[in-house]
Protein backbone atom coordinates (compact mmCIF):
# COMPACT_ATOMS: atom_id res chain seq x y z
CA UNK A 1 0.00 0.00 0.00
CA UNK A 2 1.48 3.40 -0.96
CA UNK A 3 2.26 5.63 1.99
CA UNK A 4 1.46 9.01 0.51
CA UNK A 5 2.18 10.93 3.69
CA UNK A 6 5.76 9.81 3.76
CA UNK A 7 6.17 10.37 0.04
CA UNK A 8 5.30 14.01 0.61
CA UNK A 9 7.82 14.20 3.34
CA UNK A 10 10.53 13.00 0.95
CA UNK A 11 9.52 15.57 -1.60
CA UNK A 12 9.11 18.50 0.78
CA UNK A 13 12.73 19.48 0.25
CA UNK A 14 14.43 17.88 3.23
CA UNK A 15 16.95 16.42 0.77
CA UNK A 16 17.21 18.76 -2.20
CA UNK A 17 17.99 17.73 -5.76
CA UNK A 18 21.67 18.23 -5.02
CA UNK A 19 24.81 16.14 -4.71
CA UNK A 20 25.61 14.34 -1.45
CA UNK A 21 28.39 12.07 -0.22
CA UNK A 22 28.42 8.61 1.34
CA UNK A 23 29.81 9.26 4.83
CA UNK A 24 32.29 6.73 6.24
CA UNK A 25 33.83 6.59 9.72
CA UNK A 26 37.18 8.07 8.71
CA UNK A 27 35.47 11.36 7.75
CA UNK A 28 33.25 11.80 10.83
CA UNK A 29 35.62 14.13 12.63
CA UNK A 30 36.58 16.29 9.66
CA UNK A 31 32.92 16.79 8.76
CA UNK A 32 32.08 17.88 12.32
CA UNK A 33 35.13 20.16 12.50
CA UNK A 34 34.98 21.75 9.03
CA UNK A 35 31.31 21.53 8.04
CA UNK A 36 32.17 21.06 4.34
CA UNK A 37 29.78 22.45 1.71
CA UNK A 38 27.87 19.24 0.93
CA UNK A 39 24.10 19.24 0.55
CA UNK A 40 23.57 15.97 2.46
CA UNK A 41 25.17 12.71 3.62
CA UNK A 42 24.18 9.09 3.37
CA UNK A 43 25.29 6.43 5.88
CA UNK A 44 24.90 2.68 6.10
CA UNK A 45 22.18 2.00 8.67
CA UNK A 46 23.91 -1.19 9.84
CA UNK A 47 26.93 0.83 11.07
CA UNK A 48 24.81 2.69 13.64
CA UNK A 49 22.84 -0.08 15.30
CA UNK A 50 24.76 0.00 18.57
CA UNK A 51 25.42 2.86 20.99
CA UNK A 52 28.57 4.77 21.82
CA UNK A 53 30.75 6.90 19.56
CA UNK A 54 29.31 6.17 16.07
CA UNK A 55 25.82 7.36 17.06
CA UNK A 56 27.25 10.37 18.90
CA UNK A 57 29.10 11.43 15.75
CA UNK A 58 26.02 10.87 13.61
CA UNK A 59 23.86 12.93 16.00
CA UNK A 60 26.36 15.79 15.71
CA UNK A 61 26.43 15.59 11.90
CA UNK A 62 22.63 15.33 11.75
CA UNK A 63 22.37 18.73 13.44
CA UNK A 64 23.96 20.36 10.35
CA UNK A 65 22.99 18.07 7.47
CA UNK A 66 20.09 16.07 6.11
CA UNK A 67 20.82 12.34 6.33
CA UNK A 68 19.80 9.44 4.13
CA UNK A 69 19.86 5.93 5.64
CA UNK A 70 21.04 3.26 3.23
CA UNK A 71 20.39 -0.29 4.45
CA UNK A 72 22.54 -3.18 3.22
CA UNK A 73 21.26 -6.17 5.16
CA UNK A 74 17.48 -6.35 5.31
CA UNK A 75 17.48 -8.91 2.48
CA UNK A 76 14.26 -7.80 0.80
CA UNK A 77 14.46 -10.78 -1.57
CA UNK A 78 14.72 -13.55 1.02
CA UNK A 79 12.36 -16.41 0.21
CA UNK A 80 12.22 -17.27 3.90
CA UNK A 81 10.85 -13.90 5.07
CA UNK A 82 12.32 -10.77 6.64
CA UNK A 83 14.19 -10.92 9.94
CA UNK A 84 11.88 -8.94 12.27
CA UNK A 85 14.80 -8.29 14.63
CA UNK A 86 16.75 -6.56 11.88
CA UNK A 87 13.72 -4.57 10.77
CA UNK A 88 13.33 -3.39 14.36
CA UNK A 89 17.00 -2.37 14.57
CA UNK A 90 16.45 -0.28 11.41
CA UNK A 91 13.36 1.31 12.97
CA UNK A 92 15.36 2.36 16.03
CA UNK A 93 18.01 4.06 13.87
CA UNK A 94 15.25 5.72 11.81
CA UNK A 95 13.61 7.08 14.97
CA UNK A 96 16.91 8.41 16.22
CA UNK A 97 18.20 9.95 12.99
CA UNK A 98 14.92 11.07 11.35
CA UNK A 99 16.38 10.54 7.88
CA UNK A 100 15.07 12.29 4.79
CA UNK A 101 15.44 9.10 2.72
CA UNK A 102 15.60 5.36 3.49
CA UNK A 103 16.78 2.83 0.94
CA UNK A 104 17.52 -0.88 0.46
CA UNK A 105 18.58 -3.08 -2.44
CA UNK A 106 16.84 -5.31 -4.93
CA UNK A 107 18.79 -8.31 -3.68
CA UNK A 108 18.96 -10.88 -0.93
CA UNK A 109 21.66 -11.81 1.60
CA UNK A 110 20.12 -14.22 4.12
CA UNK A 111 19.31 -17.92 3.67
CA UNK A 112 18.55 -20.45 6.42
CA UNK A 113 19.38 -17.78 8.99
CA UNK A 114 22.89 -17.24 7.60
CA UNK A 115 23.90 -13.74 6.55
CA UNK A 116 25.99 -14.02 3.38
CA UNK A 117 27.58 -10.54 3.53
CA UNK A 118 26.94 -9.56 -0.07
CA UNK A 119 24.08 -8.21 -2.18
CA UNK A 120 23.11 -11.36 -4.04
CA UNK A 121 21.12 -11.45 -7.29
CA UNK A 122 17.54 -12.69 -7.48
CA UNK A 123 16.04 -14.97 -10.07
CA UNK A 124 13.71 -12.46 -11.76
CA UNK A 125 10.50 -14.50 -11.62
CA UNK A 126 6.88 -13.81 -10.68
CA UNK A 127 7.54 -15.61 -7.38
CA UNK A 128 10.50 -13.35 -6.56
CA UNK A 129 8.51 -10.25 -7.57
CA UNK A 130 5.67 -11.20 -5.22
CA UNK A 131 8.20 -11.88 -2.44
CA UNK A 132 9.99 -8.55 -2.82
CA UNK A 133 6.70 -6.62 -3.03
CA UNK A 134 5.46 -8.33 0.15
CA UNK A 135 8.68 -7.40 1.96
CA UNK A 136 8.67 -3.79 0.72
CA UNK A 137 5.07 -3.47 1.96
CA UNK A 138 6.06 -5.00 5.30
CA UNK A 139 9.03 -2.64 5.64
CA UNK A 140 7.09 0.50 4.69
CA UNK A 141 4.32 -0.42 7.11
CA UNK A 142 6.74 -1.14 9.93
CA UNK A 143 8.78 2.02 9.41
CA UNK A 144 5.69 4.07 8.50
CA UNK A 145 7.80 5.51 5.72
CA UNK A 146 8.23 5.14 2.01
CA UNK A 147 11.51 3.46 1.05
CA UNK A 148 13.59 3.49 -2.11
CA UNK A 149 14.73 0.23 -3.71
CA UNK A 150 18.09 0.22 -5.52
CA UNK A 151 18.95 -1.66 -8.69
CA UNK A 152 21.92 -3.99 -8.04
CA UNK A 153 25.10 -4.63 -9.99
CA UNK A 154 25.32 -8.29 -10.90
CA UNK A 155 27.74 -10.89 -12.19
CA UNK A 156 25.36 -13.74 -12.99
CA UNK A 157 21.85 -14.37 -14.27
CA UNK A 158 19.56 -17.31 -13.57
CA UNK A 159 18.34 -19.56 -16.36
CA UNK A 160 14.74 -19.39 -15.19
CA UNK A 161 14.46 -15.58 -14.94
CA UNK A 162 11.53 -14.33 -16.98
CA UNK A 163 11.28 -10.60 -16.18
CA UNK A 164 13.84 -7.99 -17.33
CA UNK A 165 15.39 -6.25 -14.31
CA UNK A 166 14.09 -2.80 -15.33
CA UNK A 167 10.53 -4.14 -15.58
CA UNK A 168 10.95 -5.90 -12.24
CA UNK A 169 11.95 -2.60 -10.56
CA UNK A 170 9.12 -0.66 -12.19
CA UNK A 171 6.65 -3.33 -11.05
CA UNK A 172 7.86 -3.11 -7.42
CA UNK A 173 7.36 0.67 -7.48
CA UNK A 174 3.93 0.30 -9.06
CA UNK A 175 2.68 -2.37 -6.62
CA UNK A 176 4.12 -0.97 -3.36
CA UNK A 177 4.37 2.78 -3.91
CA UNK A 178 8.05 2.64 -3.06
CA UNK A 179 10.55 4.78 -4.91
CA UNK A 180 13.52 3.67 -6.98
CA UNK A 181 17.11 4.44 -6.12
CA UNK A 182 18.66 4.46 -9.58
CA UNK A 183 22.33 3.46 -9.32
CA UNK A 184 23.69 4.63 -12.65
CA UNK A 185 27.03 2.88 -12.13
CA UNK A 186 25.22 -0.38 -11.37
CA UNK A 187 23.23 -0.06 -14.59
CA UNK A 188 26.47 0.51 -16.50
CA UNK A 189 28.20 -2.45 -14.78
CA UNK A 190 25.30 -4.90 -15.20
CA UNK A 191 24.65 -3.78 -18.79
CA UNK A 192 28.31 -4.38 -19.66
CA UNK A 193 28.36 -7.76 -17.88
CA UNK A 194 25.15 -9.06 -19.42
CA UNK A 195 25.06 -7.34 -22.78
CA UNK A 196 22.11 -5.05 -21.98
CA UNK A 197 21.63 -1.56 -23.40
CA UNK A 198 22.11 0.88 -20.51
CA UNK A 199 20.05 3.58 -22.22
CA UNK A 200 17.12 1.21 -22.70
CA UNK A 201 17.33 0.26 -19.02
CA UNK A 202 17.11 3.95 -18.02
CA UNK A 203 14.28 4.59 -20.46
CA UNK A 204 12.21 1.76 -18.95
CA UNK A 205 12.24 3.20 -15.41
CA UNK A 206 9.26 5.34 -14.37
CA UNK A 207 10.66 8.89 -13.94
CA UNK A 208 8.22 9.85 -11.17
CA UNK A 209 9.43 6.95 -8.99
CA UNK A 210 13.10 7.93 -9.05
CA UNK A 211 13.91 9.31 -5.58
CA UNK A 212 17.70 9.19 -5.64
CA UNK A 213 20.66 8.43 -7.89
CA UNK A 214 23.92 6.70 -6.89
CA UNK A 215 27.27 7.17 -8.61
CA UNK A 216 30.49 5.27 -7.88
CA UNK A 217 33.60 3.80 -9.44
CA UNK A 218 34.11 0.17 -10.39
CA UNK A 219 36.95 -2.03 -11.57
CA UNK A 220 37.43 -4.40 -14.48
CA UNK A 221 38.47 -7.98 -13.64
CA UNK A 222 40.04 -10.24 -16.27
CA UNK A 223 38.84 -13.79 -15.76
CA UNK A 224 39.25 -17.13 -17.48
CA UNK A 225 39.58 -17.08 -21.26
CA UNK A 226 40.32 -13.34 -21.23
CA UNK A 227 36.63 -12.60 -20.46
CA UNK A 228 36.21 -9.30 -18.63
CA UNK A 229 33.75 -8.67 -15.83
CA UNK A 230 33.05 -5.24 -14.38
CA UNK A 231 33.04 -5.38 -10.56
CA UNK A 232 31.22 -2.75 -8.53
CA UNK A 233 33.83 -2.13 -5.80
CA UNK A 234 33.21 1.60 -5.07
CA UNK A 235 36.96 2.06 -5.02
CA UNK A 236 37.73 4.75 -7.58
CA UNK A 237 36.38 7.82 -9.38
CA UNK A 238 33.26 7.65 -11.52
CA UNK A 239 34.35 6.83 -15.08
CA UNK A 240 33.48 9.15 -18.04
CA UNK A 241 31.02 6.66 -19.53
CA UNK A 242 29.05 6.63 -16.26
CA UNK A 243 29.04 10.44 -16.08
CA UNK A 244 27.63 10.38 -19.61
CA UNK A 245 24.92 7.92 -18.57
CA UNK A 246 24.22 10.11 -15.52
CA UNK A 247 23.58 13.11 -17.80
CA UNK A 248 21.15 10.96 -19.72
CA UNK A 249 19.45 9.98 -16.44
CA UNK A 250 19.14 13.62 -15.38
CA UNK A 251 17.55 14.55 -18.69
CA UNK A 252 14.92 11.86 -18.09
CA UNK A 253 14.44 12.13 -14.31
CA UNK A 254 15.20 15.78 -13.57
CA UNK A 255 17.44 17.03 -10.75
CA UNK A 256 17.25 14.01 -8.40
CA UNK A 257 19.35 13.91 -5.17
CA UNK A 258 22.61 12.27 -6.25
CA UNK A 259 25.11 10.44 -4.06
CA UNK A 260 28.82 9.78 -4.53
CA UNK A 261 29.71 6.41 -2.97
CA UNK A 262 33.25 5.27 -2.15
CA UNK A 263 33.81 2.23 0.11
CA UNK A 264 37.11 0.59 -0.87
CA UNK A 265 40.32 2.51 -0.06
CA UNK A 266 38.25 5.53 0.99
CA UNK A 267 40.21 8.65 -0.09
CA UNK A 268 40.55 12.10 1.49
CA UNK A 269 37.26 13.97 1.81
CA UNK A 270 38.51 16.50 -0.78
CA UNK A 271 38.39 13.83 -3.51
CA UNK A 272 34.78 13.03 -2.62
CA UNK A 273 33.91 16.74 -2.54
CA UNK A 274 35.43 17.06 -6.00
CA UNK A 275 33.31 14.19 -7.36
CA UNK A 276 30.20 15.67 -5.71
CA UNK A 277 30.96 19.09 -7.25
CA UNK A 278 31.05 17.48 -10.69
CA UNK A 279 27.66 15.88 -10.02
CA UNK A 280 26.35 19.19 -8.71
CA UNK A 281 27.32 21.06 -11.88
CA UNK A 282 25.49 18.46 -14.00
CA UNK A 283 22.45 18.73 -11.71
CA UNK A 284 22.44 22.49 -12.19
CA UNK A 285 22.58 22.11 -15.94
CA UNK A 286 19.16 20.42 -15.91
CA UNK A 287 16.92 23.11 -17.30
CA UNK A 288 14.84 25.02 -14.76
CA UNK A 289 11.18 24.15 -14.50
CA UNK A 290 11.84 20.52 -15.39
CA UNK A 291 8.91 18.26 -14.64
CA UNK A 292 8.64 14.54 -15.06
CA UNK A 293 6.08 15.09 -17.79
CA UNK A 294 8.93 16.46 -19.91
CA UNK A 295 10.58 13.07 -19.91
CA UNK A 296 7.51 11.76 -21.71
CA UNK B 1 11.82 -24.51 -12.16
CA UNK B 2 13.49 -24.15 -8.73
CA UNK B 3 11.69 -22.11 -6.08
CA UNK B 4 13.23 -18.95 -4.69
CA UNK B 5 14.10 -20.73 -1.45
CA UNK B 6 15.77 -23.58 -3.36
CA UNK B 7 17.91 -21.15 -5.37
CA UNK B 8 18.91 -19.27 -2.23
CA UNK B 9 19.85 -22.44 -0.29
CA UNK B 10 21.95 -23.58 -3.25
CA UNK B 11 23.69 -20.17 -3.32
CA UNK B 12 24.31 -20.39 0.43
CA UNK B 13 25.92 -23.83 0.00
CA UNK B 14 28.06 -22.37 -2.77
CA UNK B 15 29.21 -19.31 -0.79
CA UNK B 16 29.63 -20.87 2.66
CA UNK B 17 30.42 -24.51 1.96
CA UNK B 18 32.04 -24.02 -1.47
CA UNK B 19 29.68 -26.58 -2.98
CA UNK B 20 28.79 -25.04 -6.37
CA UNK B 21 27.10 -28.04 -7.98
CA UNK B 22 23.42 -27.15 -7.51
CA UNK B 23 23.76 -23.36 -7.79
CA UNK B 24 25.80 -23.67 -11.00
CA UNK B 25 22.97 -25.62 -12.63
CA UNK B 26 20.63 -22.63 -12.19
CA UNK B 27 23.04 -20.07 -13.70
CA UNK B 28 23.52 -19.01 -17.34
CA UNK B 29 27.08 -19.49 -18.55
CA UNK B 30 27.06 -16.77 -21.23
CA UNK B 31 30.78 -17.09 -21.90
CA UNK B 32 31.91 -17.51 -18.31
CA UNK B 33 31.62 -20.63 -16.15
CA UNK B 34 28.97 -20.32 -13.39
CA UNK B 35 31.63 -21.30 -10.83
CA UNK B 36 33.71 -18.28 -11.80
CA UNK B 37 30.65 -16.05 -11.47
CA UNK B 38 29.80 -17.50 -8.04
CA UNK B 39 33.38 -16.93 -6.99
CA UNK B 40 32.99 -13.16 -7.49
CA UNK B 41 30.27 -13.16 -4.83
CA UNK B 42 32.17 -15.57 -2.56
CA UNK B 43 35.25 -13.32 -2.67
CA UNK B 44 33.23 -10.21 -1.77
CA UNK B 45 31.49 -12.03 1.05
CA UNK B 46 34.72 -13.44 2.49
CA UNK B 47 36.42 -10.05 2.23
CA UNK B 48 33.54 -8.31 4.03
CA UNK B 49 33.55 -10.82 6.89
CA UNK B 50 37.35 -10.75 7.15
CA UNK B 51 37.22 -6.96 7.44
CA UNK B 52 34.50 -7.17 10.11
CA UNK B 53 36.59 -9.59 12.19
CA UNK B 54 39.80 -7.59 11.66
CA UNK B 55 38.03 -4.50 13.03
CA UNK B 56 36.88 -6.46 16.10
CA UNK B 57 40.18 -8.33 16.60
CA UNK B 58 42.94 -5.88 15.58
CA UNK B 59 45.53 -7.17 18.07
CA UNK B 60 44.98 -10.82 17.09
CA UNK B 61 45.33 -9.70 13.45
CA UNK B 62 48.70 -8.12 14.21
CA UNK B 63 49.91 -11.00 16.37
CA UNK B 64 49.32 -13.68 13.72
CA UNK B 65 49.79 -11.52 10.59
CA UNK B 66 47.33 -10.71 7.80
CA UNK B 67 47.89 -13.87 5.77
CA UNK B 68 47.38 -16.26 8.68
CA UNK B 69 44.40 -14.22 9.94
CA UNK B 70 42.67 -14.48 6.55
CA UNK B 71 43.26 -18.22 6.38
CA UNK B 72 41.92 -18.73 9.93
CA UNK B 73 38.86 -16.54 9.22
CA UNK B 74 38.04 -18.62 6.12
CA UNK B 75 37.78 -21.72 8.30
CA UNK B 76 35.94 -19.87 11.07
CA UNK B 77 33.18 -18.41 8.86
CA UNK B 78 32.40 -21.86 7.48
CA UNK B 79 31.50 -23.17 10.94
CA UNK B 80 30.33 -19.89 12.55
CA UNK B 81 28.78 -17.70 9.84
CA UNK B 82 27.00 -14.48 10.90
CA UNK B 83 23.24 -14.41 11.30
CA UNK B 84 22.53 -10.76 10.53
CA UNK B 85 24.01 -7.75 8.78
CA UNK B 86 24.62 -6.09 12.15
CA UNK B 87 28.25 -7.21 11.90
CA UNK B 88 29.39 -5.38 15.05
CA UNK B 89 27.75 -8.35 16.78
CA UNK B 90 29.59 -10.94 14.69
CA UNK B 91 32.55 -12.93 15.97
CA UNK B 92 31.68 -13.80 19.59
CA UNK B 93 32.83 -17.39 18.96
CA UNK B 94 36.21 -16.42 17.48
CA UNK B 95 38.17 -16.59 20.80
CA UNK B 96 37.00 -20.16 21.47
CA UNK B 97 37.73 -21.05 17.84
CA UNK B 98 41.31 -19.81 18.31
CA UNK B 99 41.60 -21.70 21.62
CA UNK B 100 40.84 -24.94 19.73
CA UNK B 101 42.79 -24.11 16.54
CA UNK B 102 45.86 -26.40 16.40
CA UNK B 103 48.10 -24.06 14.30
CA UNK B 104 48.11 -21.46 17.13
CA UNK B 105 48.35 -23.94 20.02
CA UNK B 106 51.85 -22.63 20.82
CA UNK B 107 50.52 -19.06 21.31
CA UNK B 108 48.91 -19.79 24.67
CA UNK B 109 47.97 -16.14 25.24
CA UNK B 110 46.23 -15.65 21.85
CA UNK B 111 42.74 -16.80 22.89
CA UNK B 112 43.01 -14.62 26.01
CA UNK B 113 43.87 -11.56 23.91
CA UNK B 114 40.91 -12.43 21.66
CA UNK B 115 38.55 -12.68 24.67
CA UNK B 116 39.70 -9.24 25.79
CA UNK B 117 39.19 -7.84 22.27
CA UNK B 118 35.66 -9.25 22.14
CA UNK B 119 34.88 -7.57 25.48
CA UNK B 120 36.31 -4.31 24.10
CA UNK B 121 34.24 -4.67 20.92
CA UNK B 122 31.04 -5.37 22.87
CA UNK B 123 31.76 -2.41 25.11
CA UNK B 124 32.34 -0.04 22.16
CA UNK B 125 29.03 -1.00 20.52
CA UNK B 126 26.84 -1.59 23.57
CA UNK B 127 23.57 0.37 23.55
CA UNK B 128 23.46 3.69 25.37
CA UNK B 129 21.82 3.78 28.79
CA UNK B 130 21.41 6.52 31.33
CA UNK B 131 22.81 5.61 34.73
CA UNK B 132 19.82 5.89 37.06
CA UNK B 133 19.53 7.36 40.51
CA UNK B 134 19.91 4.48 42.90
CA UNK B 135 18.87 6.48 45.97
CA UNK B 136 15.60 4.56 45.84
CA UNK B 137 17.64 1.59 47.07
CA UNK B 138 17.57 3.15 50.54
CA UNK B 139 13.80 2.66 50.65
CA UNK B 140 14.26 -1.11 50.55
CA UNK B 141 13.93 -2.98 53.83
CA UNK B 142 17.48 -4.07 54.79
CA UNK B 143 16.07 -7.56 55.34
CA UNK B 144 15.54 -7.74 51.56
CA UNK B 145 18.94 -6.40 50.49
CA UNK B 146 20.19 -9.87 49.57
CA UNK B 147 17.47 -10.08 46.91
CA UNK B 148 18.42 -6.87 45.10
CA UNK B 149 19.43 -7.51 41.49
CA UNK B 150 21.55 -4.67 40.13
CA UNK B 151 21.55 -4.01 36.37
CA UNK B 152 24.99 -3.35 34.96
CA UNK B 153 25.56 -1.05 31.98
CA UNK B 154 25.92 -3.28 28.90
CA UNK B 155 29.27 -1.65 28.11
CA UNK B 156 30.76 -3.25 31.24
CA UNK B 157 32.64 -6.46 30.51
CA UNK B 158 34.70 -8.84 32.65
CA UNK B 159 37.58 -10.93 31.36
CA UNK B 160 40.26 -12.96 33.08
CA UNK B 161 43.29 -14.64 31.57
CA UNK B 162 46.33 -16.65 32.65
CA UNK B 163 48.59 -14.18 30.84
CA UNK B 164 48.87 -10.36 31.01
CA UNK B 165 46.67 -9.97 27.95
CA UNK B 166 45.92 -6.31 28.73
CA UNK B 167 49.62 -5.44 28.50
CA UNK B 168 49.98 -7.53 25.31
CA UNK B 169 46.90 -5.85 23.78
CA UNK B 170 48.16 -2.33 24.53
CA UNK B 171 51.71 -2.97 23.35
CA UNK B 172 50.64 -4.72 20.15
CA UNK B 173 48.13 -2.05 19.14
CA UNK B 174 50.65 0.70 19.94
CA UNK B 175 53.26 -1.29 17.96
CA UNK B 176 55.53 -0.68 20.94
CA UNK B 177 58.35 -3.24 20.57
CA UNK B 178 60.03 -2.14 23.81
CA UNK B 179 56.84 -2.76 25.78
CA UNK B 180 56.31 -6.11 24.03
CA UNK B 181 59.85 -7.18 24.96
CA UNK B 182 59.31 -6.40 28.65
CA UNK B 183 56.03 -8.34 29.04
CA UNK B 184 56.48 -11.14 31.58
CA UNK B 185 54.24 -13.97 30.39
CA UNK B 186 54.71 -15.75 33.71
CA UNK B 187 53.44 -12.83 35.81
CA UNK B 188 50.27 -14.68 36.72
CA UNK B 189 46.60 -14.28 35.90
CA UNK B 190 44.93 -10.89 35.30
CA UNK B 191 41.37 -9.98 36.32
CA UNK B 192 40.05 -7.25 34.04
CA UNK B 193 37.09 -4.90 33.98
CA UNK B 194 36.29 -3.30 30.59
CA UNK B 195 34.09 -0.22 30.33
CA UNK B 196 33.30 2.30 27.60
CA UNK B 197 34.88 5.69 28.29
CA UNK B 198 34.33 9.13 26.74
CA UNK B 199 36.71 8.18 23.96
CA UNK B 200 37.47 4.50 23.52
CA UNK B 201 37.41 1.85 26.22
CA UNK B 202 39.03 1.63 29.67
CA UNK B 203 40.59 -1.66 30.72
CA UNK B 204 41.25 -1.87 34.47
CA UNK B 205 43.01 -4.56 36.48
CA UNK B 206 41.02 -5.41 39.60
CA UNK B 207 41.46 -8.03 42.33
CA UNK B 208 40.11 -11.55 41.90
CA UNK B 209 37.57 -10.89 44.69
CA UNK B 210 36.33 -7.67 43.06
CA UNK B 211 36.12 -9.50 39.74
CA UNK B 212 34.07 -12.40 41.13
CA UNK B 213 31.71 -9.97 42.85
CA UNK B 214 31.29 -7.88 39.69
CA UNK B 215 30.84 -11.01 37.57
CA UNK B 216 27.86 -12.08 39.65
CA UNK B 217 26.31 -8.61 39.45
CA UNK B 218 26.83 -8.40 35.67
CA UNK B 219 25.29 -11.84 35.26
CA UNK B 220 22.05 -10.60 36.80
CA UNK B 221 22.57 -12.52 40.03
CA UNK B 222 21.11 -11.13 43.29
CA UNK B 223 23.34 -9.27 45.72
CA UNK B 224 23.47 -12.23 48.11
CA UNK B 225 24.97 -14.46 45.42
CA UNK B 226 27.56 -11.78 44.66
CA UNK B 227 28.43 -11.51 48.35
CA UNK B 228 28.82 -15.28 48.61
CA UNK B 229 31.19 -15.27 45.61
CA UNK B 230 33.53 -12.73 47.25
CA UNK B 231 33.50 -13.37 51.01
CA UNK B 232 36.54 -11.23 51.86
CA UNK B 233 35.50 -8.15 49.86
CA UNK B 234 34.65 -4.69 51.22
CA UNK B 235 31.29 -4.77 49.46
CA UNK B 236 30.23 -1.24 50.38
CA UNK B 237 33.40 0.17 48.80
CA UNK B 238 33.05 -2.04 45.72
CA UNK B 239 29.43 -1.01 45.15
CA UNK B 240 30.25 2.66 45.70
CA UNK B 241 33.00 2.33 43.11
CA UNK B 242 30.66 0.80 40.52
CA UNK B 243 28.06 3.50 41.20
CA UNK B 244 30.54 6.36 40.95
CA UNK B 245 31.93 4.97 37.68
CA UNK B 246 28.44 4.80 36.16
CA UNK B 247 28.46 1.02 35.78
CA UNK B 248 24.96 0.47 37.18
CA UNK B 249 21.80 1.49 35.36
CA UNK B 250 19.06 0.21 37.64
CA UNK B 251 17.87 -2.49 39.98
CA UNK B 252 14.96 -4.75 40.71
CA UNK B 253 13.98 -6.78 43.71
CA UNK B 254 14.02 -10.51 43.16
CA UNK B 255 10.79 -11.98 44.39
CA UNK B 256 11.68 -14.41 47.17
CA UNK B 257 9.65 -17.57 47.47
Amino acid sequence: MPLHGSAERVEDGSIPGKAGIGLRFRHHQVVIDNKPPVAWFEVHTENYMGGGAPLRYLDAIRRDYAISLHCVGLSLGSGEGLDPGHLDRILRVVERVEPALISEHLSWSISSGVYLADLLPLPLTEEALATVCRHVDQTQNYLQRRILVENPSSYLRFRHSTIPEWEFLAAIALHTGCGILCDVNNIYVSAANHGWQASEYLAALPPSAIGEIHLAGHRVARLEGGRRLRIDDHGSRVIPEVWQLYSEALSRFGPVPTLIEWDTNVPRLEILLDEAARGQSLLESVRPGFTHADAG
Amino acid sequence: MPTLVEVQRAMRRSLVERDDAEAAAYILSDGLAPGVRLNVYRNTSTAALTTALRLSYPAVHRLVGAEFFEAAVKIFIKTEPPHSAYLDEYGAAFPEFLAQFPPVASLAYLAGVARLEWAVNRSLHAPDFETVDLSRLSAIDPANHGGIVLLAHPSVGLVWADDPVDAIWRAVLAQDDTAIATIDLGSGPVWLLVQRAESGVDIMRISEEEWRFAKQLCSGRPLQAALDAAPGLDVAAALAGHLAAGRLIGFRLESTP
